[in-house]
């Protein structure tokens, strides 16, 4: 058996006498919370009877509470409801767990788990809900509508999102299946340009995140007031920038993203003369 | 571990020498409902986040149904306490006791998972999937997760109840039915948190802007504060 040595004992009125396990001393923190009641572990099976008895009490005054409909949701109704619901759960875990008559390590372990997980929470509440309430914007139109009281195969299409290659990952497979008749142009589309990562074109490459380039030398022409079909195309590679198609351009539900083929394409390295090559190859997409 | 001689004495837990005093498998339980804190945080402050945050129905006035969760919140509640007294039955050894306050521990288990049955299918039927929002999302996780820990409480009582009908040399011990009990208490406290929350406070949530009128009083804090 062992004692509890008499650390706490400035605090604490050693009452043994009526201790059966010296191990079931009071917890330090423990006690400051619930006071000190003498009775040990097995004194209370009364007590165990009464204690149910008052959280079914307060169970049904919670139910009571949010009775009135006006109040529900209000601070008004918040309150009570959170702090009957703290001593509920302390009133268990001290009684019905017994952790008021354990040793204080099991109560700082517990706790410790305890103030943790509520920090957690707190913070991921700060975080997401009230510094940048932005799940919903991530949730608009991702949603299935909702039929009430229909039962059936859930309907929806599955989100797809256009993951970019690497680069140099995409060179070889394409690039050998089109190497055959392949203008030198379209092998820096299919390979090292990385063209078709981000570009489609129809019965080669099926790339999303730019625009359809199947009819860009006809689209080219009229883009920008001004400026030939060349130009824009040219100044489109080196400085894709400079004129960022629009949805309505193109004629779908979502704008391209602004700087994604600087981003990408800048590493490349490609020399005048692969612009070049790659301008005249475009120019042949009527 | 040692047990007693005679029939009828209680069984003599062989305290072990340990550097704490706590028996090790106390500690371990106890260390385990510490870590669970964080496992429930977690989940509950997901719900929290996405509260007010769906953007189609069914929202929980829709179809959360408070009564009926009292009935079954107050069944487990009734539980720890017939959980407690099992607990007393096995320190003073007594068998008999033991296993009626185990039996009526399962069933009141049972019946909070039978509702919890209810209540999803209820659900289902309304057209609330767990895809369907992140309501449903996040509801059917955190009380699907609590659900499962319930289960699993239940086969662990029904163990018990096993071994002490078949009374192997004074199995289970006290402390055998004190660490079951200390899972089965902590089950019922985290439901008293996810019963407030998510019914009694979030129950009624209607429409996709509920829950926000909480956000908007924090804005309003932290303007004051900045």
């Amino acid at each position: 058996m062992s004692s509890n040595p008499g650390q706490e004992g400035a605090v604490a009125h050693h009452e043994h006498e009526s201790r059966e396990h010296a191990s079931h001393e009071d917890a330090g923190i423990g006690r400051f919370f619930f006071g000190h009641v003498p009775e040990g572990v097995h004194g209370g099976l009364k007590q165990y009877g009464l204690l149910a008895i008052f959280l079914a009490i307060i169970t049904f005054v919670e139910f009571v509470i949010i009775l009135p409909e006006d109040l529900r949701g209000s601070s008004i109704v918040i309150a009570p409801l959170v702090i009957l619901s703290v001593i509920k759960f302390f009133c268990v875990v001290a009684f019905f767990m017994h952790l008021k008559f354990e040793h204080g390590l099991l109560w700082q372990i517990f706790v410790a788990g305890l103030v943790l997980g509520l920090i957690v929470a707190i913070a991921l509440v700060l975080l997401f809900g009230v510094f940048r309430p932005t799940p919903r914007a991530f949730s608009e139109g991702r949603q299935q509508p909702f039929v009430h009281h229909v039962e059936e195969a859930p309907h929806y299409e599955p989100l797809v999102v256009p993951t970019p290659a690497p680069l140099g990952a995409i060179a070889p497979a394409p690039a050998a299946g089109a190497a055959a008749g392949a203008s030198p142009g379209q092998q820096i589309f299919m390979g090292a340009g990385g063209c078709s990562a981000c570009h489609a074109i129809e019965g080669l490459a099926v790339g999303a995140l730019g625009p359809d380039l199947t009819h860009i030398a006809t689209v080219a022409e009229s883009r920008v007031p001004g400026q030939s079909a060349e130009d824009y195309i040219r100044e489109s590679i080196v400085e894709p920038d400079a004129y960022t198609v629009t949805a309505a351009d193109e004629g779908i539900d979502q704008d391209f993203q602004q700087g994604l083929m600087v981003a990408t394409t800048s590493s490349l390295g490609l020399t005048d003369e692969d612009v070049d090559e790659l301008v005249e190859y475009l120019m042949t997409l009527r | 571990m040692a047990h007693a001689e005679t029939a009828h004495a209680p069984p003599v837990e062989v305290e072990e020498a340990t550097t704490t005093g706590i028996n090790h498998r106390k500690l371990l339980m106890w260390v385990f409902l510490g870590s669970d804190c964080l496992f429930f945080g977690s989940l509950i402050a997901t719900y929290m986040v996405y509260r007010g945050q769906s953007i189609v129905g069914p929202y929980p006035a829709d179809i959360v149904d408070v009564p009926i969760t009292t009935i079954s919140t107050f069944v487990l509640l009734m539980s720890s306490f017939s959980m407690v007294m099992a607990v007393a039955a096995a320190r003073s050894g007594n068998q008999k006791r033991l296993i009626q306050w185990l039996l009526v521990t399962i069933v009141m288990g049972c019946g909070f998972i039978g509702f919890q049955v209810y209540e999803f299918n209820a659900f289902r039927v309304e057209g609330l999937r767990y895809e369907t929002n992140l309501f449903s999302s996040s509801f059917y996780t955190l009380t699907g997760f609590h659900g499962a820990h319930v289960t699993l409480g239940i086969f662990w009582l029904i163990c018990i109840t096993i071994i002490a009908a078949r009374n192997p040399a004074g199995r289970p011990s006290g402390l055998d039915v004190d660490i079951a009990g200390l899972y089965w208490h902590f089950v019922d406290i985290v439901w008293i948190v996810i019963f407030t929350l998510l019914y009694l406070i979030g129950g009624f949530d209607a429409g996709p802007d509920a829950g926000h009128a909480a956000v908007q009083g924090w804005n309003w804090v932290t303007g004051l504060v900045s």
